[in-house]
């Protein structure tokens, strides 16, 4: 019943967190947040309006679909469609309603077994398990996005010598995620001699953790479509080889064992995956329904029901080689060996881009030697992906330190599962003491 | 602001409220409820085409006080009758914190007992002028190499209101404006594009100009200028650059969650902080700030705080646990970022006081060698605790007092507590820049003699 020439859909959505901030001395401040809202999206050549409501009822909906008649002067479709039923239980979720208590003494559980010993320690950690629920009815049907549940940490862990950020997430189950988190809390806050690299020119191993959040900045944002034509370096080369033969980077919503899992986007299309890179050439864009109208590939996404969807990653999968990482890093010779990444940034304009290191090992005559200060990484995108190395790791692992990835001010759960990499001529630089 | 104002009171504050009068909550325990109500508009532009964006929101928020424990639950209007029974069930398990209380009435303060105000949906004619004249001031700063990828202009507004346990009841209303934009610069030299911001309490007050003037400096001089070379020079940092820098200072005044930090780097209050020029200043009426509210998240009535004077740390910033804890005057400074987020310690407008500034070209002057930096390129890598940082920053080389060549890339790194006793100093531009969580401000700074990466 949308008007000639139109498109657009009805999102609902439901949002459940059970938070906790954390200090060295276990949890504090329980708290807990339900959230609901519906949006009605109309799309007409270029042009795109979306009404916001909070609530998930009738009186919601209707209130939506009213205003955005109103403003776009058509008959709106969702009256139509007949309501659905309400959304899936988020899949992997510890319960809801009133289990808090088991989640908290598993959290806390989990705290004490990381810090055993607080002393000469600041921590300061917000802990949350989010469970997301999403449907969309486009004018085809009743699209249930998928539950998603997940654990996500991040915060900051203090020492005499200096602070680093600490993230966390996984979407496994909550006790095995509890498991995970602690072990995560127990190796970044173990205390290391540390060295400052030397600056300039590097070669780089990337352990799987690192390396997923190295193909998310690299490959992943410079091929999510946006408006205009050609604007990363990867989207102005359609086809071109950019890599080492062999390579193949994927985007994969149907990886549910990841964060950024879902079955529907938030425009009701269908997931799948997406090939960005196939034997080392550009061979997708992930689009969403403005980029691409009716040929999206489902990866409209956005943050919650007041955002405008946006073609956005999901899941960053690069399958495994044949490499033990032991062989990986005698072949760097002398370089680093990067263990975890805080944070990154790239300019898809440019090709620029930067990789915050706060893990990693110096790598001398083919060994793992000293641990490193954190310091920064940068390339230029394209020159980088030249001087990847053909042989990789051959497991390709979860990367438990990518948890939110922030774009144009829109935050989305995204995940990544990659092997250990080699790559050659990356740039260190150090804020010196 | 052209839509009225549509739904009546439905009296659900004062329901919520009533059931938590100590005859339904149990002795001993304190409570706070928190309703907000909102209403945006967001128009963007891009090459394809324009969107709006309209939403209006409404969430209540509780917390429980007993003993020192806190619980907050939140929730939209369906779910905000079981609020109390749930922060109830969360209570016992929370861990016990010296000074956690509802917040109460403060001297000369009384409880108004007046619903929220529902608020009005801001003007879109007035959003899409911004966004137009924003375009056209691009162009002419850009000299034609800078176009705009994307551009958006949110407007907003909301109404609020806290009662407490303590005999607070108190309603009031914010606003705020935001102009975000993609812009892309093309030289010989390939294409930049960086993401800019600017924010205001009010649409009107959204510096377009200034922003689009800094928009073009981001995406052109990466592209139109050269290296600097390493050595030492004097520094000139331009106040966006600047305020970033000075913004992350401010968790070191959050009450007392870095207290031993502050102390560390001040040797418990033997030594300056920063140069004796410098004094930094928490105020959520200061002029040009971005954040403009007569209350704070907890219903305490904003006030101006002396952070930083003529170099030396003095103040903090407080709230209701926090002043108990310090003993301290409450400052007025619990934020919530939503409706559903749990009240914290953070900032209004931080701000380096440019009272004792001289003008920018006066400083410019006084530089015989040195650089002007315009633009941050990155994020500013900053490490209160091991006292370092970074910045990379693109601008000018100074030669006798006059802007030379352009600066593509320029690393600036140190010793955090040198740079900030190194400033020499003070312009009286004070510009301010999203940042910490509300607005962080600071005029041009000059340092004399730092070396350069």
């Amino acid at each position: 019943m949308l008007r000639r020439g139109e498109t657009g859909e009805a999102m609902r959505e439901r949002r459940r967190v059970s938070s906790w901030s954390a200090s060295e001395t276990g949890l504090h401040h329980p708290a807990r947040i339900e959230e609901c809202g519906t949006a009605v999206r109309i799309r007409r050549e270029g042009q795109s309006l979306l009404i916001a409501r909070s609530g998930i009822g009738q009186e919601s909906l209707r209130d939506a679909v009213r205003e955005a008649a109103r403003r776009a002067g058509g008959s709106p479709f969702f009256k139509a469609v007949r309501r659905g039923s309400e959304p899936a239980r988020a899949r992997g979720s510890a319960g809801s309603e009133g289990d808090d208590e088991p989640a908290s003494a598993s959290l806390a559980a989990a705290l004490a077994r990381a810090v055993p010993d607080p002393r000469g320690l600041s921590l300061s950690l917000q802990i949350a398990r989010v469970e997301m629920e999403r449907a969309v009815i486009t004018p085809r049907g009743f699209h249930l996005c998928g539950g998603n549940a997940r654990l996500e940490v991040h915060g900051v862990i203090g020492r005499a010598e200096g602070t680093r950020a600490f993230s966390f997430q996984s979407s496994a189950p909550f006790v095995e995620s509890s498991a995970s988190f602690a072990d995560a809390l127990a190796q970044a806050i173990r205390p290391a001699a540390r060295l400052s690299p030397a600056e300039g020119e590097v070669d780089v191993v990337f352990s799987p953790s690192a390396a997923a959040i190295f193909w998310h900045e690299t490959v992943g944002h410079p091929l999510e479509a946006a408006a205009g034509e050609g604007s990363s370096v990867l989207s102005r080369v359609p086809g071109a080889t950019i890599g080492p033969a062999g390579l193949e980077v994927i985007d994969d919503p149907t990886r549910h064992d990841l964060p950024g899992s879902f079955a529907h986007d938030d425009e009701g299309v269908v997931a799948r995956p997406v090939p960005l890179i196939r034997d080392g050439r550009v061979s997708g864009l992930l689009s969403d329904r403005r980029t691409a109208g009716a040929q999206s590939n489902g990866h409209g996404r956005t943050p919650d029901y007041r955002r405008p969807p946006r073609a956005r990653m999901s899941n960053l999968v690069v399958p495994p080689g044949t490499a033990p990482l032991h062989a990986l890093i005698e072949k760097c010779g002398d370089g680093i060996f990067v263990t975890q990444i805080s944070a990154g940034a790239a300019d898809p304009e440019s090709g620029r881009f930067v990789l915050f290191v706060e893990g990693a090992d110096a790598i001398r005559r083919g060994k793992r030697s000293s641990s490193l200060t954190p310091f920064a990484l940068s390339g230029e995108i394209l020159s980088t992906l030249r001087h990847v190395d053909s042989e990789r790791g051959d497991e390709s692992l979860p990367a438990l330190g990518l948890s939110i990835c922030v774009k144009g001010g829109d935050a989305l759960p995204v995940g990544g599962s990659a092997p250990a990499h080699l790559v050659r001529r990356l740039v260190a630089r150090v804020s010196r003491r | 602001m052209t839509a009225p104002a549509r739904t009546p009171d439905d009296g659900l504050f004062e329901k919520l409220l009533q059931a938590l009068r100590p005859e339904g909550l149990g002795p001993g325990h304190g409570f706070e409820l928190y309703e907000r109500r909102g209403a945006g508009l967001e128009l963007t532009e891009d090459d394809d085409g324009h969107r709006i964006t309209e939403s209006r929101e409404r969430g209540f928020a509780i917390r429980l006080f007993r003993g020192g424990r806190v619980a907050f639950a939140a929730s939209g209007t369906t779910g905000s009758t079981g609020l109390q029974e749930q922060a109830r069930l969360m209570l016992p398990r929370a861990r016990s914190r010296r000074g956690a209380r509802a917040p109460v009435l403060i001297a000369g303060e009384t409880a108004e007992a007046r619903p929220a105000t529902e608020p009005s949906l801001p003007d879109e004619s007035a959003a899409s002028e911004l966004l137009t004249t924003f375009r056209r001031t691009i162009t002419a700063a850009g000299e034609g190499a800078v176009s705009v990828r994307e551009a958006s202009v949110s407007v907003g507004t909301r109404g609020e209101r806290l009662a407490t346990s303590g005999g607070r009841d108190a309603a009031w209303s914010t606003h705020g404006a935001a102009l975000v934009a993609t812009v892309v610069g093309r030289s010989s030299q390939g294409r930049y594009s960086a993401r800019v911001v600017a924010t205001a309490a009010r649409a009107e007050e959204l510096p377009v100009a200034r922003l689009a003037r800094h928009a073009a400096d981001r995406v052109l001089l990466p592209l139109t200028g050269r290296p600097a070379l390493a050595g030492r020079a004097d520094l000139l940092l331009d106040s966006h650059v600047a305020a970033h820098l000075i913004g992350r200072l401010a968790p070191l005044f959050f009450g007392d969650q870095d207290e031993a930090l502050l102390d560390a780097r001040t040797r418990q209050g033997r030594d300056p902080l920063t140069s004796p020029v410098v004094s930094v200043i928490d105020d959520a009426g200061a002029q040009g700030g971005p954040i403009r509210t007569a209350r704070d998240a907890e219903g305490t009535p904003r006030r101006r705080s002396l952070l930083i004077e003529a170099g030396r740390a003095t103040g903090r910033l407080t709230d209701v646990a926090a002043a108990a804890r310090l003993e301290r005057p409450l400052t007025g400074n619990a934020v919530r970022l939503s409706w559903s987020d749990p009240p914290r310690i953070g900032v209004t407008n931080f701000y380096v006081d440019p009272s004792p500034g001289v003008s920018p070209l006066d400083l410019l002057a006084g530089v015989s060698k040195g650089i002007y930096a315009a633009v941050l390129l990155e994020r500013p890598e900053i490490d209160l605790a091991a006292d370092r940082f970074r910045l990379a920053v693109a601008g000018y080389t100074i030669e006798k007092g006059r802007a030379a060549e352009r600066i593509s890339e320029c690393g600036i790194s140190g010793r955090l507590s040198e740079l900030l006793r190194g400033i020499a100093a003070l312009g009286d531009d004070l510009k301010f820049v999203a940042g910490a969580g509300g607005g962080v401000g600071s005029p041009t700074l000059f340092v004399p003699r730092w070396k350069l990466s």
